[in-house]
Order: structure tokens, then C-alpha cells, then sequence
């Protein structure tokens, strides 16, 4: 379970005090879908560089299963990252000249898992996520953006993270592709009992979760049930 | 992947530019390389000359310098003296004798001239060699300069009466160790020394090329004052007079010219090359300026050695900032690759990575850079190390050699030998003595490339490139994750 409690991060701009998230809470059941939606600049980012530990908040907390992610050192928060969080960028955020096979060992490298092992997972893992085997090897510059988005989301499975965070997931994909990626994203909800989180500000991708919340200046303003796909 | 792996891959992910960096760490390396070298070599040769030459001493009786000998012999209770000053680590004494074939002294005789005898009594520095008679012919003709040495040393005129066709004598020097007259080790080249050097023995040490005219090996025997010598073995001096010579025992030497206990020098070695001045007074006082004359071998070679050394100093300062040229170009590089690699740092620590696995990825990357600069590098310097060297040589002694020629020339005269007749004076004495040609030994430091001192300049190398990736690899720890949302 993922609670987010007053969560608030500022920044200082010149004279002005700019509060992108500003006194957010929700709470997000295990294995649920959820979704974000706000325009350009509302803060939806930074709430999910919040929420992933990538920044820490001015006030509030995070706490996944229990555990505050507040005034936890940053070793703690690196193995939080590694250990607990997914994540699936709009720019795919692959490392180039590494295949595809390697980009999706590297988070199960880092938490100290076998070579055979990772191996085989990550194997499994792009078969889930239905990449041509032909083209496990291949280095992902010279995949297609459809086929990177997902490695990248068998990179956020690695590990078997508790929540992914998928900011923007088909920003940079044409429409067609986006619905796999939201149904492959829907599915793997589901089959791995994973909480993930999307940020969005496509409405007819928000439509397909759960649940959704808006931004609005740093708030969440409104909550809106948009009923089960399941 | 491991993260040695990636790093591999990472070097090579634009070959261009890692070709172009390698290419430039590699003149940097290849010169720290090269410098290296040539430190080196003119260091071993510095240590050699120092080693061999540069802490000795000859004491010559007072007065007795060149043709112009004069005063007193020196003695073995002279020699225990000198070995009882301070630094002092050993005294060769040395008995020198002028041996003259039989048949030449009869011939001599009847035409009744006496060129073969030096003023002063004519027998070297303080009339103190003895000459005796030997079965073996001298492997040096007499040529201009021995017959017009023969002319300047008639004293009762013979004007208008054809002088004979002079015959050279050998120098036999008796010896208390197993070294030449100036202190250097003998190279034997074949048989072996003559043992016991206390001890008065029938036995010689013969030159290569008077064993040669004598048809001598060994084992053959001579004779000198009809005592039969028999030829224990057979050295190589380096020069045609030198090896026109024979080495006795000393006592055998004292015994043969009728004088025990007499010297005619002593080399006088000293425990390291600071100590040889005051030494040299040491030794001076302790015998008295009126009972012997103290030279000091060092001479010769310290404008060679000062030369030297200066060539191993601007060696030394070129490697360090060759050395520092390669770590400066690894700095820079691998704080443009991480600035320019910030979203991927920011992705490897948003999926887990820790600071330090970020950072070893770097170091082990510049270290790729280095090894591959490095091989190139080796190759530039193996090519290159004995050029620059030479450059390096020359351009610090073409002013010193000069100068140390002459000074080389004059100390030839003053060495004890200098009297013995015959076109060399002592052993290459008219080119400037044996420690005099700085010039040679300037040119003859051979700047090879070794092994252990790849080794050792590569180690350096990895030492400063490892330095010089750390700063970047430290920066890498301040980038933080949501680096990887900017431009999201």
C-alpha cells in the first residue's frame, strides 16, 4: 500500500516561491492503476520524482508498506529505488550502445543477482512484454520506439518492484502503439499484482485506469472513478 | 554485464573521439615513457662512471710529475697510513717498472745513446721506474712520435750520427689488487688473475696485443731479468698502449727493481663521492705535502657527471610533466563525458545504481583510454627514447665536452704514467686520458628501453590517470537521480 501524506516540494525562483506540489495526499491499494492527468507544468513530474525518491519533498511523506521514505538517508533511498520503484519515462531513458537483454539485467545487476539468473529474467521479461527475441540482442538505439518502450517497462519489472512509475509512458509513441503499451501496462497490473502509478495528460489513457486523479497548481483537486477494467 | 564490461563498451561507444583521445594520451605517455628512459639510462651511466672511477685518489711522490721527476719514494708504511684516514675504504700501491727487450738494450748501448732514458734519470715520475730486461718485443712501434720522444731525451750529443730505429719498452706495473694503474677493475678476457697479490709470484698478466706479438697464451711463459714469468692470463685494457703492458704482483714488482717496500703510486679509494675532497686533504696531511702529491681521479669526470646529471634533472621534470599532461588530458576528458553523460548517470542511480558503482564505471573507463594510450605509447617511446635522449645529451654537452676535453688533457700530463715514453703518454692520454673525453661519455649513454622501466613508467601513468578520473567520478556522485526527468 502506498500512502502519500501532505507531501509538498517549493522551489525558489528568483523572488518567488513556486510550489509545483503543494499539500498532496492519496492513497494507492497494491496492485491498482492509477493514473494522473494535468497539463503541461502542473506538477505531475515532480510529484512522481517525489514519490520514486528521485527528489526529496520540502514537507510530507511518502510511506510504502509502512515504511516512511522521510529522513531516510540517501543509501536508503537508493536501495528504496532499486528495491521498491519501476520506472517507465516518456524518452524511454535506455542506455544506447548496451541490447536490449542488457538494459533490462542492469537494475537486477545492481541489486546483486546472479549473471545466469538475471539472465534468464530479463529473457522472460521481454517475452512478456512481446519483443521479437530476434531483437533481444540488439541494441535499442536501433529499436523502434514502440520496441523501447518496452524494454523499458521490462526494466521497471526487473527487480519486481512494488510500484511503477510511468511518467507519460506514450508521449513519444503514436496512438496504436500507446494502447499496447496501456494494455500490456494493464495486464502486467494484474499478473504481477503491481501498483502502478501513470502520469498523464492524455484523458482517453486515463480513462483506461482505475483510478484517476487531476493536478491542478500543485493540488490534487479532484478525484474521479472512472470504474473497473478489470 | 559487469561494470568492467560496460566500461569497455563505453570507451569505445564514439570511436572517433576515443581514437583522437588515445592519440593524444598517447604522445603524452610515450614522451613520459621516453623521458623515463633516458632518465634512467643517464642515471645507470652516472652510477657507473661514480662507481668505477669517481672516488679515487692517486698519491704520487712529492715532486714527481711527469718528466720532470724528483724527492722521495713512497713507501708500504706510507700506504698504511693513507688507510688509516677517515672514508678511507682501501690502498692499492702499485710498483712501476720499464721493461726493454734484451737485444734493443745491447743495441742501445753500443751506439752508446741514451734516448730511451727520460730527464730526471729518465724513468717516469721521480725517476722511480726501474728498468729491467725482458725476452718480449713491444707490441707498439716506435713510429714519429716514439722516435722524436727518443730525440728530446738524448742528453750527450750524437749530432750528425744517424740515431737507430728505437725500439718501445713495456710498462710492467707491479699491483697490490687485481686493477689497472688508475684503480680500475682488469677485464681478463682470458686464464685468470694472478691470486695472491701480497704474495711475490712468477706469474703475469698479460695485454692482449703484446700477448699477441709474443705469440703469449695462457699458461706460456717469459722472462724478465732471466726470471721465467708464467702467463696466468691475458687482459684488455681498451687501447693499444694499455695493452702493450704486463701486471706482476707487486712484491714481485718491489723484488724485481731491487727496491722493497718502495711504491711508485697508490690509489686511494674513497667510501662515496661527497667524501673524496675532504678525503683528499685528509690524505694529503696525514702524509705530508712534502712526501707525496694527492690527485684526485674525480676531477676528470665531474663536469662530464655535472652534465649528466643536469640531462637526468630536465629528463626527470620532462617525465613528470608528460606525466601530468596525461593526467590532466584524462581529467578533462572524463569530466566532459560526465557532464555530457548526466541523464544517463541520472537513469543508473534512478533503477539502483550506487555512487560508487557509477564511479568505478568511470575510472575503469579512462583506465581503457590510458591502457590503449599506453601501448601506444610504449611503442612512441621505444622508437623515440633514444633519440630524445641523444637530443638531450648533446644539447647539454656541446659546451661542456669542450671544455672538459682540455681539462681531461692537462690531467693526463699529471697523472704518474704520463712519463712513460712512447706516442700515448698514458693509456689515451693524448686525447684527453682515460676519464677526460666527457664527450665520449656523453655519447655513450645508450637509453634502451627496459622492461622493468616500462613497467614502472606505465604504473605511473595508471597512478595519475587513476587520480586524474577521480575528480570526475566524484562528480558523478553529485549528480542526482531526477537529473533523468529533465527534458522529460
Amino acid at each position: 500500500m502506498i500512502v502519500v501524506k501532505d507531501l509538498v516540494r517549493q522551489f525558489k525562483s528568483g523572488d518567488r516561491t513556486i510550489k509545483p506540489v503543494n499539500g498532496v495526499s492519496f492513497e494507492l491499494e497494491k496492485g491498482s492503476l492509477a493514473s494522473i492527468v494535468g497539463k503541461s507544468g502542473s506538477g505531475k513530474s515532480t510529484l512522481l520524482s517525489l514519490l520514486g525518491a528521485l527528489d526529496k519533498p520540502t514537507s510530507g511523506d511518502v510511506v510504502v508498506d509502512g515504511v516512511s521514505l522521510a529522513g531516510l538517508p540517501d543509501g536508503k533511498l537508493t536501495e528504496y529505488r532499486r528495491r521498491d520503484i519501476g520506472f517507465v519515462f516518456q524518452q524511454f531513458n535506455l542506455i544506447p550502445n548496451l541490447s536490449a537483454v542488457d538494459n533490462v539485467m542492469l537494475p537486477m545487476e545492481f541489486a546483486g543477482v546472479r549473471k545466469a539468473a538475471r539472465l534468464q529474467r530479463a529473457k522472460e521479461l521481454l517475452e512478456q512484454v512481446q519483443l521479437d527475441p530476434e531483437k533481444h540482442s540488439r541494441r535499442t538505439n536501433r529499436l523502434s520506439g514502440g520496441e523501447q518502450q518496452r524494454v523499458a517497462i521490462a526494466r521497471a519489472l526487473a527487480n519486481e518492484p512494488k510500484l511503477i512509475l510511468a511518467d507519460e509512458p506514450t508521449g513519444n509513441l503514436d496512438e496504436q502503439t500507446g494502447e499496447h503499451i496501456i494494455e500490456l501496462l494493464s495486464s502486467l497490473s494484474r499478473d504481477h499484482n503491481t501498483t502502478i502509478l501513470v502520469v498523464t495528460h492524455d484523458r482517453s489513457l486515463a480513462q483506461k485506469t482505475e483510478r484517476c486523479f487531476r493536478l491542478q497548481q500543485g493540488r490534487l483537486t479532484e478525484e474521479v472513478r472512472t470504474g473497473s477494467r478489470r | 554485464m559487469s561494470v568492467l564490461a560496460r566500461s569497455v563498451g563505453n570507451a569505445f561507444r564514439n570511436k572517433i573521439r576515443t581514437a583522437a583521445v588515445v592519440a593524444v594520451l598517447a604522445v603524452a605517455i610515450g614522451l613520459a615513457l621516453a623521458m623515463l628512459v633516458a632518465n634512467q639510462a643517464v642515471g645507470a651511466k652516472v652510477q657507473e662512471l661514480n662507481a668505477s672511477v669517481g672516488t679515487t685518489l692517486t698519491v704520487n711522490p712529492a715532486g714527481g710529475q711527469g718528466f720532470e721527476g724528483g724527492g722521495e719514494p713512497l713507501t708500504t708504511a706510507e700506504a698504511e697510513t693513507a688507510a688509516s684516514v677517515a672514508n678511507v675504504t682501501s690502498v692499492v700501491g702499485t710498483k712501476a717498472l720499464r721493461l726493454q727487450t734484451a737485444t734493443t738494450g745491447t743495441t742501445d748501448t753500443t751506439t752508446g745513446a741514451t734516448a730511451q732514458q727520460g730527464p730526471g734519470g729518465g724513468f717516469g715520475p721521480g725517476g722511480q721506474q726501474a728498468t729491467v730486461s725482458t725476452n718480449l718485443t713491444a707490441a707498439v712501434d716506435a713510429g714519429t712520435l716514439g722516435n722524436r720522444n727518443g730525440s728530446a731525451g738524448t742528453t750527450t750529443g750524437t749530432t750528425g750520427t744517424t740515431q737507430p730505429a728505437r725500439t718501445l719498452p713495456i710498462t710492467a706495473t707491479g699491483i697490490g689488487a687485481e686493477v689497472d694503474s688508475t684503480g680500475k677493475a682488469l677485464d681478463i678476457t682470458s686464464g685468470s688473475g694472478l691470486g695472491d697479490y701480497a704474495t711475490a709470484e712468477a706469474k703475469a698478466l698479460v695485454g692482449t696485443s703484446l700477448a699477441e706479438k709474443n705469440s703469449l697464451t695462457v699458461g706460456s711463459t717469459f722472462t724478465i731479468q732471466d726470471k721465467t714469468f708464467t702467463v696466468s692470463g691475458i687482459f684488455d685494457a681498451g687501447t693499444t698502449f694499455g695493452n702493450n703492458a704486463v701486471y706482476v704482483t707487486l712484491p714481485e714488482a718491489q723484488t724485481l727493481a731491487e727496491t722493497p717496500d718502495e711504491l711508485s703510486t697508490m690509489i686511494v679509494t674513497v667510501n662515496s663521492m661527497e667524501n673524496v675532497d675532504s678525503t683528499k686533504t685528509a690524505v694529503q696531511d696525514a702524509l705530508g705535502t712534502d712526501k707525496a702529491d694527492v690527485t684526485q681521479g674525480q676531477r676528470n669526470l665531474e663536469t662530464a657527471v655535472s652534465s649528466l646529471d643536469s640531462v637526468k634533472n630536465i629528463s626527470l621534470i620532462a617525465f613528470i610533466a608528460a606525466l601530468a599532461t596525461a593526467g590532466i588530458i584524462i581529467l578533462l576528458i572524463m569530466v566532459m563525458l560526465v557532464r555530457e553523460r548526466r541523464r544517463e548517470i541520472g537513469v543508473l542511480k534512478a533503477i539502483g545504481a550506487r555512487n560508487r558503482t557509477i564511479g568505478l564505471q568511470f575510472v575503469l573507463e579512462s583506465l581503457v583510454l590510458v591502457a590503449l594510450g599506453s601501448v601506444v605509447g610504449a611503442v612512441i617511446a621505444s622508437l623515440a627514447s633514444g633519440g630524445i635522449a641523444s637530443a638531450l645529451i648533446s644539447s647539454n654537452s656541446t659546451t661542456t665536452a669542450a671544455t672538459t676535453t682540455q681539462r681531461g688533457g692537462g690531467l693526463a700530463g699529471a697523472m704518474p704514467n704520463g712519463a712513460v715514453p712512447g706516442g700515448g703518454g698514458m693509456p689515451g692520454g693524448g686525447q684527453g686520458g682515460p676519464f677526460g673525453g666527457a664527450s665520449q661519455l656523453l655519447t655513450s649513454v645508450t637509453a634502451s628501453v627496459s622492461p622493468g622501466v616500462l613497467a614502472a613508467g606505465i604504473a605511473a601513468v595508471f597512478a595519475v590517470a587513476i587520480i586524474g578520473a577521480l575528480v570526475p567520478a566524484l562528480l558523478t556522485a553529485r549528480i542526482r537521480p531526477i537529473e533523468v526527468l529533465r527534458g522529460e
